[in-house]
Formats: structure tokens, sequence, C-alpha cells
């Protein structure tokens, strides 16, 4: 009986507080900002002086306590650096058994010749998965920030953005478009050589996806947005994305499921699909970056 | 002495560069700049860390039958940069979206200013 | 070959510590750039083509870009300041 009060009142306190209509009463728990009292109120003149004083002093100080920080870390990462194992020394104790282990069996386990790629898609998968969902994120969070939209545009933006889709479907850039006609094709090929050839040469999901959606971006500059939406609109674009990370997630698991933890393997070309959704899931980080930054739409 | 730092040429390159990032990440008052200088902090950590799984005389860790066994190079710091390269990317990306949203709200990018402006504002 | 690494060094330092300093901030973009390059052929020395080719499309390609991007949204290049 005496508690539910009490308590509903800290619940709402704390959501008054998260809201920010006012600061809690009980200042023990959140020491904020003491303002003055109403009654001690200062002139403007008087405020605006002092204000400026403030700003002055931590204008002046800021340079010297940030060179100073800079230094000192400069100083103390330096003495570790020195005392550091010799660069290029085989016995450092960072090549230690487990490089060893991924070098020796990283073939036979994985089925996939270039040790990186067999590192970073299988034996620790996890990290990427991880790492695929940043990017997944930051995608978002791009297109909270920049997606144009009822709320996020104004009158303004969407005339001068007309204007210059008007210029740009008037006097199309007869370079650009000649040399993405002859380049597009072969920067393709080569994304997909790195894509699938991942395994047995340098290259693999990071490298390829990026190079795919720097295709995709020279394709978008070069033929316009409108062009560029027969092939990829915002639902596709939203799909493709999503199917990304969904195919990482189930193939990583199957993968992990079967293959992995001692029991026998045997999906040897798995990495290679793994691959291609990591590199699905870039290309389209990469392209989705480029068109919010650009235009804000699809 | 100095031969330990021309032994440990990366890794001093690596504090350098470290400290020049940082630098520029406290001082400039552009906040383009400021992302530069902290793309540069990013390189430096990702170059100390690959230096580190180098090997003298190792060829790039991609095994097959070549007939003979040459020596590789760790792989593993490899692996870690190649994630560190692109989620280095969504960060800059992200923080040049959050320029473009404070120079579409107060008209600037430099830091000072930026600050008068908002400080106006709340009055 | 440890010629070349030095040199390779010491241009990332000197590109670093150019690259802020630039009035113009397409300059500094374009420094920026040609640290990622750089870098890029340090990695390749470094006996990790994986990263070579990923800071190539990744450092010189794509931030480039952004970057570029936001200095026309930004208003920073010329011809791009409306009326």
């Amino acid at each position: 009986m005496n508690k539910t009060p009490s308590k509903q009142s800290w619940w709402l306190r704390l959501v008054e507080w998260v809201d920010g209509d006012r600061e809690p009463k009980d200042q023990t728990l959140f020491v904020m900002e003491q303002r003055p009292p109403r009654h001690v109120q200062r002139s403007d003149a008087e405020f605006a002086t002092q204000d400026k004083h403030r700003l002055h002093r931590f204008r002046r100080w800021y340079p010297v306590c940030a060179v100073l920080i800079c230094l000192a870390l400069m100083g103390i990462l330096m003495a570790a650096v020195l005392t550091m194992p010799t660069f290029g020394e085989a016995d450092n104790p960072i090549n230690n058994e487990v490089a060893e282990h991924y070098l020796e069996y990283g073939l036979e386990e994985t089925g996939s010749a270039n040790v990186v790629t067999a590192m970073i898609l299988s034996y620790r998968g996890f990290d990427t998965l991880g790492e695929s969902c940043v990017l997944f994120l930051a995608v978002a969070a791009v297109m909270m920030l920049l997606l144009r939209d009822e709320k996020n545009t104004d009158e303004h933006d969407q005339q001068k953005q007309e204007r210059e889709d008007g210029i740009l479907a008037a006097h199309p850039d007869l370079i650009l478009r000649r040399a993405a006609w002859v380049l597009v094709p072969f920067v393709f090929l080569f994304a997909l050589y790195v894509l699938l050839n991942g395994e047995v040469s340098p290259g693999g999901g990071f490298s390829g996806g990026t190079i795919l959606g720097a295709g995709l971006i020279l394709y978008s500059a070069a033929y316009g947005p409108k062009q560029m939406r027969v092939l990829m609109d915002a639902r596709r674009y939203a799909a493709v994305r999503t199917f990304g990370l969904v195919l990482y997630v189930l193939l990583y698991g199957i993968y992990i499921f079967l293959g992995a933890n001692q029991m026998p393997n045997y999906l040897t070309g798995m990495t290679l699909l793994i691959d291609l959704a990591v590199g699905l899931v870039v290309a389209c980080t990469v392209y989705g970056f480029y068109v919010l930054f650009s235009r804000g739409e699809f | 002495m100095l031969e330990t730092i021309l032994q440990n040429r990366f890794a001093v390159t690596a504090v350098i560069l470290f400290g020049i990032g940082f630098m520029n990440l406290l001082l400039q008052q552009n906040l383009l700049k400021k992302v530069v200088g902290f793309n540069i902090m990013d390189s430096a950590v990702f170059l100390l860390l690959a230096s580190l799984g180098y090997i003298d005389g190792g060829v790039a860790p991609i095994v097959g039958d070549r007939g003979f066994d040459p020596l590789y190079i760790n792989p593993i710091p490899s692996g870690l940069v190649l994630t560190g390269i692109v989620v280095s990317v969504s960060i800059t990306a992200f923080s040049l979206a959050l320029i473009q949203r404070i120079y579409r709200r107060y008209g600037t990018i430099e830091l000072w200013e930026l600050l008068e402006r908002a400080g106006k504002e709340d009055d | 070959m440890i010629v070349l690494e030095y040199i390779l060094l010491a241009g990332l330092v000197v590109c670093a510590v150019a690259a802020p300093l630039c009035k113009r901030l397409l300059t500094t973009v374009i420094v920026y750039m040609a640290f990622s390059l750089l870098m890029a052929v340090l990695w390749s020395l470094l006996q990790t083509p994986d990263l070579a080719i990923t800071e190539a499309a990744v450092g010189a390609g794509i931030t480039s870009i952004l970057f570029f991007l936001t200095l026309k949204k930004i208003h920073a290049l010329k011809g791009t300041r409306d009326e």
C-alpha cells in the first residue's frame, strides 16, 4: 500500500526527467546543472559580458591543454612502441599457435586457400556478422538523417532539386556517359571476379562488394536516377539489403551447426556463398551511402 | 635508440600519425577537417596492427601447392584490419551525414560560429 | 625495397600534416585521397593484398566520393553556392 505510490512517483519523476519537463526533485539521483534562483536576475548586458569572458578564457586555454594532452599521449605511446618486439621477426609473441593452426589447416578445414578469407568468414564469422549488422545500422542511421521525405524537406529544397534534375536531363554529360558505357561492364566483371575468387586469391566479400558498389555508383552518376530506378528502386534496394544480411545469418548458422566445432565438415564450398552474402551487404551499404548523400532518395 | 626506431619504423610512424590525427581532431575548427583527422587516426591504428603481423621475407597468406613451403605472414591482423577499414567508412559516412544536417540547420560548419549561433537560438 | 618503405612512410606523414592545413576543403579531401593511396601501396608492401584492394576501393574511392558530395551540399565547391 505504501509502496505503490512511492514507486509510481519515482516512475513519474523518471518519466518527467526523460521527457525533459523538469529536473528531478531528488537532487541526489541526478546532480544536474544548478541554475541561479529567479530573484537574482542579472541584467542582460552583465550576463553577456560574463558569458563572453568565460568563452574567451576557454578559447585561450583549450588549445594549450589539447596540445599538452596530445604530446603526453604521444610520449607514452612512443615509449611503449620503443619497447615493442622487433618488427618482422618470426618468433614475435603475436605469431603464436593460432596463426600456425590457421595457416596449416585452413585450406583443409574451410576449403579456402586465402587464409584471410577463411579466417574472417569461417573461423571468426560471428565477428563478421556483427560487422554486417554495423553496416546495416549505419545505412539506417544515414537514412534517418538524410532521407528526403515529407518531414525532412521543404519547398526550397524541392525546387532546387527539381531545377538540378531539369538541368541534368537537358544537358547529359556526354563524356561521362561514353566512359561509363565502356567502363561499367568491366567494373562489374572485375567485382564479380574479386568476389568469386575470394577463396583462392586476394579479395573476397569486402573488397568485391566495395567494387560492386563503386560500379553501381558510376552507373548511377552517368545515367541519372531515372535510369537507375529501373534497375533498383527504394523497395528493391531495401529488399536486397535485408536479403543479404538474412542470407548471411542463415548460411553462417547452417555452417556453424553442421561444419564447425570439431564436427566433420561437409560444406567446404560454403565459404563462397557466405562471401557472396557479405559482398551483397557491403555493395548495398556503399551504394546506399552514395544515393543518400547525393539525392536523398532512391 | 636510432636503430630501434628504424627497426620499428611502422609502429613509430603509426604513433606519429595517431598524434597528428588526434591533434587535428581536437584543434581544428572545421568539422570536416575534424573528420579527416579522425580518418588519419583510424589509418594509424590499422598500420600498427597490420605491421605487427608482418614477418621478414614472408609472403601473403594464400596457401596452395607451390612445390615448396614458403614462410607466410600472420593472417590474423590482416583479417581484423579488413573489418576495421569497412567499419571506418560507415563511421565517416555517418559523421558526414551529421555535418550535412548541421549545415542545413545552422548554415555553418565552423565550430565556434556554430556554438554562437546555437547559443543565440537557445536564448 | 626498404628505401621505398621509408619514402612511403615519410609521404604518409607529409600528407597527414598537409591535409588539414590546406585552406580549401577540396584540397584537404584530395590530399587525404593521396594519403589513402599511399596507404594502399604500403599494404601491398606488407604482403596483405586483401587490405590493399579494400583500401584502394574504399579509402580513395568511396570515402572521397562521400567527402565530395558533402562538400557540394555544404556549398564549399565553386559554383554550388545558391543565391
